[in-house]
């Protein structure tokens, strides 16, 4: 089921206050995420509310051409950009390097030496959303370097294509690949600690 | 043949379908044979499909706060 499956278009565009709350409820914690990859924690809350002021007025002329989570996630990035601009801050994210995350995992001839365990929940409402897991994510995802978090939080829970990213964090293709690369990674990595261990 | 970390690094463009083909059937040839690369790519994708939801539902309190701020607002426009 996709995330905006439960939302009613046609109420929404209508600015109806049942449907605005729904699409709040799902959408909310994931904006404040991007913001907070964009212009730090301290200002991330004040993006997502004029992210929001924007996105009522803009509804009733919502296209659906693009997801509800990528519409809302690009107004976020706008509105990050004219905080920075009105505070005279550039976007400085920093790359960071930390290696291949899963680089211990191999032995010297490329092969596994301790391949991935057999996941238990892999439902997207269970796999990432477990309360124990909850505190270690929040952990990984604030120490992962800036670019990588931006990327992580743009291309896989905005749904922004490549190019658009790249465009928005002045980096290159192969740039941007590799940093999603570290991010999902690293993902991978604690969910499959937790998978095994049951806690991380 | 590909190595397993290769198919680490090759998974994120077998997933959206940006490999070449040749390389593409380097790795379809590496997974036939490999059932630690199989389940690194298959959960791969569900950590995708799942990344999205990752951060949650706002709280009934979060909504609410965010609601009435609008309300405010579309009020003084």
């Amino acid at each position: 089921m996709a995330i905006d499956d439960s939302i009613d278009l046609a109420a929404l565009r209508r600015r109806e206050e049942r449907a605005f709350a729904a699409l709040v409820g799902l959408h909310h914690r994931a904006l404040l995420a991007t913001a907070t990859a964009i212009v730090g924690s301290n200002d991330a809350e004040e993006v997502v509310q004029n992210t929001w002021i924007k996105a009522y007025s803009a509804l009733p002329k919502f296209e659906g051409r693009a997801a509800l989570r990528t519409w809302l996630t690009r107004i976020a990035i706008n509105e990050g950009r004219m905080l920075l601009r009105g505070q005279r801050r550039e976007m400085s994210l920093d790359s960071g390097d930390d290696g291949q995350p899963l680089a211990d995992r191999f032995r010297d001839n490329g092969h596994w030496s301790k391949p991935p365990v057999t996941w238990h929940d892999e439902s997207p409402d269970g796999l990432l959303m477990q309360r124990e897991l909850e505190a270690c994510l929040r952990r990984l995802l604030a120490a992962m370097p800036s670019r990588q978090r931006a990327m992580l939080e743009l291309r896989d829970a905005g749904g922004l294509e490549f190019e658009e990213i790249c465009n928005e964090l002045a980096i290159s293709a192969s740039n941007a690949r590799v940093l999603l690369h570290r991010a999902r990674t690293q993902l991978y990595k604690l969910v499959d600690h937790y998978q095994e261990t049951g806690e991380c | 043949m590909l190595k397993c970390r290769e198919i680490v690094e090759h998974a994120d463009a077998l997933l959206a379908a940006e490999l070449s083909p040749g390389r593409r059937m380097a790795v379809r040839v590496h997974l036939l044979m490999c059932r630690h690369c199989r389940r690194y790519v298959r959960q791969l994708q569900d950590l995708l499909r799942a990344v999205p939801q990752m951060h949650g539902r706002a709280s009934d309190a979060e909504v609410a706060k965010v609601v009435r701020a609008v309300r405010e607002h579309d009020k003084d426009a």
